[in-house]
């Protein structure tokens, strides 16, 4: 039986990180994952915050809420699920691996949606445990955009096989052809990934975007990622997470300075690909390598028969930030 | 030399028009033309075509837009290989885009093109003032520390101040309002004959949008469907009631009523050969027949600031042995209510037409139910560049529907004392 938690407001991430440092025990990750779901009936998104938000990321502004606003929108959803009681896994130092999405149709701005964020498919890697939120938004009970962002925490171990191959796979509403979804890990020493028993064999139609095809990709941009993008892409997402803000909390969990947030690269690398995103598509991004603040970075991409590839590196390409496979 | 190929105007799209801080406050001039453009890719299925080239611009302007339209095409659904290029002859600057983009068409050297233009007066650029600006220059280019801490220790509280950017001409001095006025004085325009046609522009493009004229025009943008400036409701008893804004004494006629609000806003209209339409079975709604540019002087003539179109007006009937009388329908923009008025006033008058214009005597007056009959830029709102395409593809869609050959005159006023005129006919 699923417990149904409705937020009456939409929560602020700030406040729930400053419960997720406060004292409490919580249940051994062998108990499992609680069966819960929080929602938010109806909310809208302003013109005004999705403006601030697409100027941070690159987005021109139109009707349409960009895919990655949506995942913005259920992180609070997320934070709440993974604060409250009889949640296994602490915050601190929770890594986002990897993101899908699908959109549907378009969400517009103004438009009521009802999100929802459940967790699910709980699973040992070799660095610790792995856990996928997954996120909904409706519109009238018809499905418009599905997110699964997957976690690694640290901290933990869970007895069995490491994720790898096809016992990664997550389950639920993004399987179908979505590809990968619990794949590949974060490398967090930022030495070369050994993670290769994680990443799934070619599963996206185009093949891995990790994959030795990686060639093919043309660089499309020198980004240069200001000091200050932690600080202003918390404030238009509200995912204040100091790791991102502050570079004696980015010291205290091992990077030498603030990182950028997964979400803010993965939102620009999609702003490039804005005039060319279809009404419904499927988008995954592994993140692969902290990217640390400031640096420029290499924006590189390439069309395929339906979608995009494309992906962050540094300037001489041997390290890969993250990877993106769009297909619609 | 080939003949000259038909260039038509196969329709329109524009955004609803904003208020200053109204529903585009967030917008920027790209985000606005690009939904422009959308719109228009997505009516005439243009989506990942290459248009032969796209021009348009803005009026207010941030230098880091100084390839806006471009820009705007990387944004849209139009193919990337679709060349663009920004084009500003303030509040004409679509007007003008289309005119040259007709012709290029009507050379052959296109197929089919997008003339448009936008403006946020919500987003206007602030600059830095002139002396912040040349100490931040120097400290750009300052080589040691030292140096750097010298400049940076020389600027002064007085040069934080901004350069807001104002309707002002740059020579006098006087602002759009200011200028006018003093030509609204000279021609004897009244306060009652200014709120009368600023009533008829609200009421009547109220009744467009009521009769739905506007719904292969406009595509809504940000939740707002409809213009908002526009105020049905409004009457010349109301309009009566406002104070001056413009003018000095007591025959300061001009108010907020009757004169154009700052306005957001993006325009587009879409060209092309006319066999290459009829071959996509495109609507073909009309052609630019001829257009003519004026500019007067109105620093050390007498001549008023917006007067110039009264010119091209002249110089145009004659080049086609037209009369004024000889059109079906006239638009012309509404700046200011009185802008409109002496214009026509000055068409009516046999001595200026005969001294200033050259004219044999007067071009007469209109039919003033022929005039902007679907309203314009009082009750649309201005957002300057964009006004000329949304002038320009309104009469098209009148002129189509009226049947073909009929004849439309175009006219709009723009800073610097320009103005352009162009004879729209329908195909």
């Amino acid at each position: 039986m699923v417990e149904v938690l409705e937020l009456t407001a939409m929560p602020t991430a700030l406040r729930l990180y400053a419960k997720a440092l406060a004292p409490g025990r919580r249940p051994h990750v062998k108990a499992g994952l609680p069966e819960r779901e929080i929602r938010l009936i109806g909310h809208r998104s302003t013109v005004g915050e999705v403006s601030a938000y697409d100027q941070v990321c690159g987005f021109v502004l139109t009707d349409r809420l960009p895919a990655t606003w949506l995942h913005v929108l259920t992180f609070p959803l997320q934070l709440t699920l993974m604060t409250a009681p009889g949640f296994p896994l602490g915050l601190a130092g929770l890594v986002h691996v990897s993101n899908s999405m699908v959109q549907h149709r378009p969400a517009l701005v103004g438009e009521a949606l009802d999100l929802s964020v459940r967790a699910e498919n709980l699973r040992p890697h070799r660095r610790g445990v792995l856990v996928d939120l997954v996120g909904e938004a409706r519109v009238a009970g018809e499905p418009v955009w599905q997110g699964r962002s997957v976690y690694l925490n640290r901290q933990q171990t869970l007895a069995g096989a490491p994720a790898g191959g096809e016992t990664s796979r997550s389950r639920g509403p993004l399987a179908a052809g979505s590809g990968k979804q619990g794949g590949s890990g974060f490398d967090v020493e930022a030495q070369s990934s050994s993670l290769s028993s994680t990443v799934e064999p070619s599963s996206t139609p185009a093949g891995s975007p990790t994959g030795p095809d990686t060639a093919t990709l043309h660089t499309a941009g020198w980004w240069r990622l200001p000091a200050d993008l932690g600080r202003r892409y918390a404030a238009v997402s509200g995912d204040v997470n100091p790791i991102h803000l502050s570079a004696v909390a980015a010291r205290a969990l091992g990077f030498p300075r603030t990182i950028a947030h997964g979400m803010c690269t993965h939102a620009r690398v999609l702003a490039s690909l804005q005039a060319r995103l279809p009404d419904a598509y499927e988008v995954s991004v592994d993140f692969l390598k902290p990217v640390l603040l400031p640096s420029t970075v290499r924006f590189a991409a390439a069309a395929q028969p339906h979608g995009h590839r494309a992906q962050l590196t540094n300037r001489t390409g041997d390290k890969v930030f993250l990877t993106l496979s769009l297909t619609g | 030399m080939a003949a000259l190929r038909n260039a038509v105007i196969v329709g329109g799209n524009r955004v609803p028009f904003g208020r200053i801080g109204g529903a585009y406050r967030s917008a920027t001039n790209l985000d606005l033309l690009t939904a422009a453009i959308d719109g228009l890719a997505g009516r005439f299925g243009l989506a990942g075509e290459r248009i032969g080239e796209v021009g348009a611009g803005a009026v207010l302007k941030h230098s880091r837009d100084f390839n806006l339209t471009r820009e705007a095409v990387l944004s849209s659904a139009l193919s990337a290989t679709t060349p663009a290029y920004d084009v500003q002859q303030a509040c004409a600057t679509s007007l003008t885009a289309a005119v040259q983009l007709s012709s290029r068409i009507r050379v052959g050297q296109l197929d089919v093109a997008i003339a448009g233009g936008v403006d946020s007066a919500s987003d206007s650029p602030i600059a830095v003032n002139d002396r912040l600006r040349r100490k931040l220059l120097r400290l750009n280019a300052a080589k040691t520390p030292f140096d750097r801490v010298k400049t940076l220790a020389s600027v002064r509280p007085s040069d934080l101040t901004p350069e807001v950017p104002q309707a002002a001409e740059r020579r006098t001095g006087l602002n759009m309002g200011q200028h006018q006025a003093l030509t609204t004085l000279q021609w004897g325009i009244t306060r009652e004959a200014q709120d009368e046609l600023a009533a008829a522009s609200h009421h009547n493009l109220a009744r467009a949008w009521a009769d739905g004229f506007f719904d292969d025009l406009v595509t809504p943008y940000l939740g707002q469907s409809i213009d908002q400036s526009l105020r049905p409701d409004t009457s010349i008893e109301k309009l009566a009631a406002l104070r001056p804004v413009f003018g000095d004494g007591v025959d300061a006629s001009m108010t907020a009523g009757n004169s154009t609000p700052l306005s957001d806003g993006a325009a587009v209209v879409l060209l092309a050969d006319e066999e290459w339409a009829r071959q996509r079975s495109l609507p073909v709604l009309a052609r630019i027949v001829d257009a003519e540019t004026a500019a007067v002087d109105y620093l050390l003539g007498d001549e008023g600031l917006l007067m110039a179109p009264a010119h091209a007006t002249g110089r145009l009937l004659t080049r086609n042995q037209l009369a004024l009388q000889d059109f079906d329908l006239y638009e012309i923009h509404e700046a200011f209510a009185s802008t409109v008025l002496c214009t026509l006033a000055a068409w009516e008058s046999d001595e200026y037409c005969r001294d200033t214009l050259g004219l044999g005597g007067a071009l007469g007056s209109i039919d003033r139910s022929k005039l902007n009959v679907n309203g314009s830029s009082l009750a649309a709102g201005h957002p300057f560049a964009a006004t000329g395409a949304r002038i320009l593809a309104t009469l098209a869609k009148l002129l189509a529907e009226r049947g073909s050959g009929s004849r439309g005159l175009l006219s709009v006023c723009a800073a610097g004392g320009q103005g352009v005129v162009a004879i729209v006919e329908a195909v």
